[in-house]
């Protein structure tokens, strides 16, 4: 079944990230897949409230905002989904006692925004300089009404999804995800086929990451005398 | 424009040298685990072959202190025996009030809320609030260091700072030929 904008299955749409574009904030960036489009803003390390202080290691706070209305609970999935993916990567242990606080603003969503929220989020982390043990990124897979598989699926064809699936890796070696959710009725055999989808899409967007955040570097290091 | 290697986070560096039993310095950015060293940081990586020394020079704008450098700060009040100074850095400095040139018990100094000063970070590490001290402690001498009056402070990014700080910045040179300046550029990202 042919999709609307004609991709393939496995193909995803057109990224695009704009780095460190907010002036106030310690790091941004905004990525966008097609028409969503997705701004993080980081703080960190920065001064905690005792009652998040940790001893040991940095308190991750991650706020999400809908592009229309305010915070609802489904957004707080998405809060969810970035902060359980990077309290394992940020190396909190560096900065003990301080926080890490990541606003992410939807600002437009078109499907596959908690992987635009992920993705978004490692270029913000990258670009405020706190030390991350990999770079992560996410893609999303449905499995269709006739059980076909696409990835990176928009608003329209998500609507009508028997089961969708969220993988995020890292560029370690290692072939355990950083993040895993998947909703709706499936059988192994569809989550296996959206994994390996998904470990190919994010492989393209994280070269993709890889070369916006050499180029923002290479400027900087060719502007500096 | 020379070989210059970008690191990204999870990059594995070689870390290879011709002795078997010789000591790595890992310097910012660098991180070990598992016998390997990976970056941490986005920035391009820096090797001393001479020394083994290896790290990584990103721009960021968030202070994280470190012994022996400069910072510009903003006095928030006096505590007990010190002065709690803004650095930028996730926690407030402590300046003690004899950590000045020629201050003794009946000798201190007296600076106001708001009063701008040149300090030497003395203590800072990850578990402690960071400390800071107006003179070099080993001479005794303030050595540029104390209250910086009047002027005006601006904001910058921590690696123009750097650049600031370096011997031959054209910016501070050529201002230099027009207007005489006094200007003391913390590494926290704040100019004088």
């Amino acid at each position: 079944m042919a999709r609307p904008d004609r991709r393939d299955p496995t193909q995803i749409r057109a990224l695009h990230c704009v780095l460190g574009q907010l002036n106030r904030v310690d790091g941004s960036a905004q990525f966008s897949a097609g028409d969503t489009s997705v701004l993080c803003g980081v703080y960190g390390p920065v001064d905690v409230k005792l009652y998040d202080e940790k001893l040991d290691r940095a308190h991750i706070e991650v706020k999400f905002r809908p592009d229309i209305g305010v915070p609802t609970t489904k957004d707080k999935w998405v809060e969810d989904a970035v902060r359980t993916t990077f309290e394992r990567e940020i190396l909190g242990q560096l900065h003990p006692r301080t926080l890490v606080q990541i606003n992410v603003q939807l600002c437009q969503g078109d499907g596959s925004v908690d992987a635009a929220a992920i993705n978004a989020t490692t270029l913000a982390l990258i670009d405020a300089g706190i030390p991350l043990r990999a770079m992560v990124a996410a893609a999303t897979c449905i499995v269709r009404p006739d059980h076909s598989i696409i990835v990176d699926p928009t608003q329209e064809e998500a609507d009508s999804a028997l089961s969708t699936h969220t993988f995020a890796f890292s560029n370690l070696q290692s072939n355990s995800p950083a993040y895993v959710d998947s909703r709706g009725e499936f059988s192994l055999d569809e989550y296996n086929a959206c994994y390996d989808m998904c470990i190919a899409a994010v492989d393209r967007t994280l070269a993709f990451m890889r070369t916006a955040v050499e180029g923002k570097i290479l400027k900087e290091t060719q502007t500096a005398l | 424009m020379a070989d210059v290697k970008v690191v990204v986070p999870g990059d594995v560096i070689d870390t290879h040298t011709e002795e078997d039993d010789a000591v790595l310095r890992l310097g910012p950015g660098l991180t070990q685990h598992a016998g390997k060293v990976s970056a941490v940081a986005a920035g391009v990586l820096h090797a001393s072959p001479d020394t083994n020394h290896f790290w990584v020079v990103s721009n960021k704008r968030r202070y994280v202190p470190a012994e022996g450098e400069p910072v510009v700060g903003v006095v928030l009040g006096r505590h007990g025996e010190g002065y709690r100074v803004d650095i930028g850095s996730a926690h407030d400095a402590l300046l003690p009030l004899l950590a000045f040139e020629g201050a003794t018990r009946r000798n201190k100094p007296n600076l106001v809320v708001g009063a701008t000063v040149y300090a030497r970070v003395s203590v800072a590490n990850e578990m402690m609030d960071p400390e800071l001290e107006c003179f070099n402690s080993h001479t005794g001498k303030s050595e540029g260091y104390g209250e910086l009056t009047h002027g005006f402070t601006f904001k910058c990014s921590l690696g123009l700072a750097r650049r600031l700080l370096s011997a031959k910045a054209p910016v501070l040179s050529a201002l230099g030929e027009q207007v005489p300046f006094e200007a003391a550029v913390g590494v926290n990202g704040r100019v004088w």
